[in-house]
């Protein structure tokens, strides 16, 4: 089947999630192409820093050099291949091989290997580098292939995601830490970002997480992490009336964002408490009252980077989709420091993430289950096509080249899919 | 002492084994703590990124939701043995091995960890002050995950 046939007015092919010939061909011209997210430069802050990640289907090596520029390495050797480096992060002078000592700087130059003399000519061979590596303040993206637009023209629309970020931090800057949670699921990596900003599911998929926190009223008046995680759960308990209300915002390149979450008190709203007042007055003290209270109005909850970044501004969180099969997901969950805030602002960072998004979570669970069953659905032959037309009629263009949907409206899945199109078939 | 602590971390254990959450909920003091930690070495929840991370109304969340028709993710339920042994027991405080085996929905997992358990004598009993759980594969990737362990 030719891939362009796998879509078609307002409908999807069930090919595109279970085949791993699709698969095959999604990491070759998305996942070579696209600029993925790689990492923060926090995390390598000083010359030899370096961290192991993925890049799609390669695994890499992002590395801060002597003269504090950003390299992104294979982590392959260059002569019989062995994987050099396998802690997740350390500090280096050079690059040893342990299999036959070929040694490399930081930059992947060769600095020399055991025997040269057996070589007939001197062998400069290096550990390969990422065609480019790019920081959109800070947050590091790596892209397998050598031509294409730019980091921040590929951003587009949703680079005001990671301003928003920034903007929400009193000393301008932002910083990783607490580690990272890490999910699976034995389902394709597109449900995910489908199902990010599919504001239908909740009240559905999220029903016995709403139903228990309202039965535990108290916890409402309880500490404040306890409070912000109540309030998370109870959101999805919403009907699709109110969901209406939640604009989806979506941008060329397959970019989209859900608006309007605070404002309509959907999740967590600001609250009065002492620290965070605190936090506003520093937000004041940097921006003024006028843009600190623009700031804090940014009301999305998943701003999605296409294909696999969902970035939460308000809760200084990433959430980094890693496909590994067809049928197989992993997802990275990492948190940041709102440099200059309080400690207390960070320890509510961290238990949202733990609430939200770990693979223990009330709400993060369901959704895994559901992703697993549409998996195991989708292996039927019941029907190829699957419908994703809903509030299609309603799709308003933006003067800025932005569609504008309802909450409601499967217009993020058509959206994603206009561009996975694009990239599969050029 | 000694065996009366290391009998209440037992039947801890039982009564997840027994989805008598309700139950396992109780033995937990009013400002008791579960935690899985996504780092052996955290000292405190402020550091890192937990897999679980519940103060007990938290905990009474998840407790009404394992009791729910409606939890996707039990349907059907798990079936668990928690296998607790190389017990320590200290002053209010123990140390064991855990390994759990779960089964559900056609697939077998395992989850392999050291747990202390610190706890209080209150005037109802023994009580849990803290659990916590510090799997040996942490920081992996994890399906979801629907009971405690």
């Amino acid at each position: 089947m030719n891939v362009a046939d796998l879509w078609r007015a307002n409908s999807v092919h069930r090919a595109a999630y279970v085949d791993p010939g699709v698969f095959a061909l999604e990491q070759e011209r998305i996942f070579r192409r696209a600029w993925l997210y790689v990492g923060h430069e926090s995390e390598v802050p000083q010359p030899g820093d370096y961290v192991l990640r993925r890049l799609g289907p390669d695994e890499v090596l992002l590395v801060r050099g002597e003269d504090r520029s950003l390299a992104l390495l294979h982590n392959r050797c260059a002569h019989r291949g062995a994987r050099i480096v396998a802690q997740p992060a350390g500090n280096t002078r050079q690059f040893r091989c342990p299999y036959h000592a070929w040694t490399y700087d930081l930059d992947g130059r060769l600095l020399g290997m055991p025997l040269p003399e057996g070589y007939a000519e001197k062998i400069e061979l290096g550990l390969a580098r990422v065609a480019r590596v790019e920081s959109y303040r800070g947050f590091v993206f790596g892209s397998h292939a050598a031509q294409g637009p730019g980091l921040a023209e590929f951003l587009g629309g949703l680079a005001s995601a990671f301003d928003n970020m920034l903007d929400r931090a009193p000393a301008g800057t932002v910083s990783r830490f607490g580690g990272e949670l890490r999910l699976e699921y034995r389902g394709n990596w597109k449900m995910f970002m489908e199902n990010a900003v599919d504001l239908v599911h909740p009240n559905f998929v999220h029903r016995s997480s709403v139903e228990a926190a309202r039965a535990q009223p108290q916890a409402l008046a309880a500490d404040a992490m306890t409070q912000q995680g109540a309030q998370m759960f109870l959101a999805n308990g919403l009907r699709a009336p109110e969901w209406d209300k939640v604009p989806l915002h979506a941008y060329p390149g397959g970019h989209v964002y859900m608006g309007g979450f605070y404002r309509s008190g959907v999740i967590a709203p600001e609250r009065a408490d002492p620290a965070y007042e605190r936090y506003r007055a520093q937000l004041v003290e940097r921006h003024g009252a006028e843009k600190a209270a623009a700031v804090l109005a940014v009301d999305r909850f998943n701003n999605l980077v296409w294909p696999t970044v969902s970035v939460n501004s308000r809760f200084a969180a990433l959430r980094v989709v890693q496909p590994l099969a067809a049928d197989r997901t992993m997802v990275e969950v990492q948190c940041f420091r709102l440099e200059g805030a309080e400690a207390a602002m960070h320890d509510l960072t961290l238990q949202f993430v733990n609430l939200a998004a770990s693979p223990a979570s009330l709400v993060a669970s369901d959704d895994l289950e559901i992703f697993e069953r549409c998996q195991r659905g989708l292996q039927s032959a019941a029907s190829d096509w699957i419908d994703v037309h809903r509030g299609a009629l309603a799709d308003r263009g933006q003067p800025d080249g932005s569609t504008l949907g309802s909450g409601t409206s499967e217009l993020a899945i058509r959206h994603q899919f206009a561009t996975w199109l694009q990239y599969m078939t050029r | 002492m000694k065996d009366e602590l290391e009998a209440f971390v037992l039947a801890e254990a039982r009564l997840l084994d027994e989805r008598r959450f309700s139950d396992w909920l109780a033995l937990f003091a009013e400002d008791g703590v579960y935690w899985v930690p996504t780092n052996p070495r955290q000292a405190s929840p402020q550091e890192a990124l937990s897999l679980f991370y519940e103060p007990k109304p938290l905990l009474a969340m998840r407790v009404a939701r394992l009791e729910r028709p409606d939890m996707h993710v039990q349907s059907p339920a798990s079936r668990t043995v928690h296998h607790v042994s190389a017990v320590e027991v200290g002053d209010l405080e123990v140390r064991s091995a855990l390994v759990v085996a779960e089964w559900r929905a056609g697939d077998a997992r395992w989850f392999a960890a050291r747990v202390l358990h610190r706890l209080r004598r209150e005037a109802q009993g023994l009580r849990i002050v803290l659990k916590r759980v510090d799997l040996i594969d942490s920081e992996a990737p994890q399906r979801a995950i629907a009971v405690p362990l």
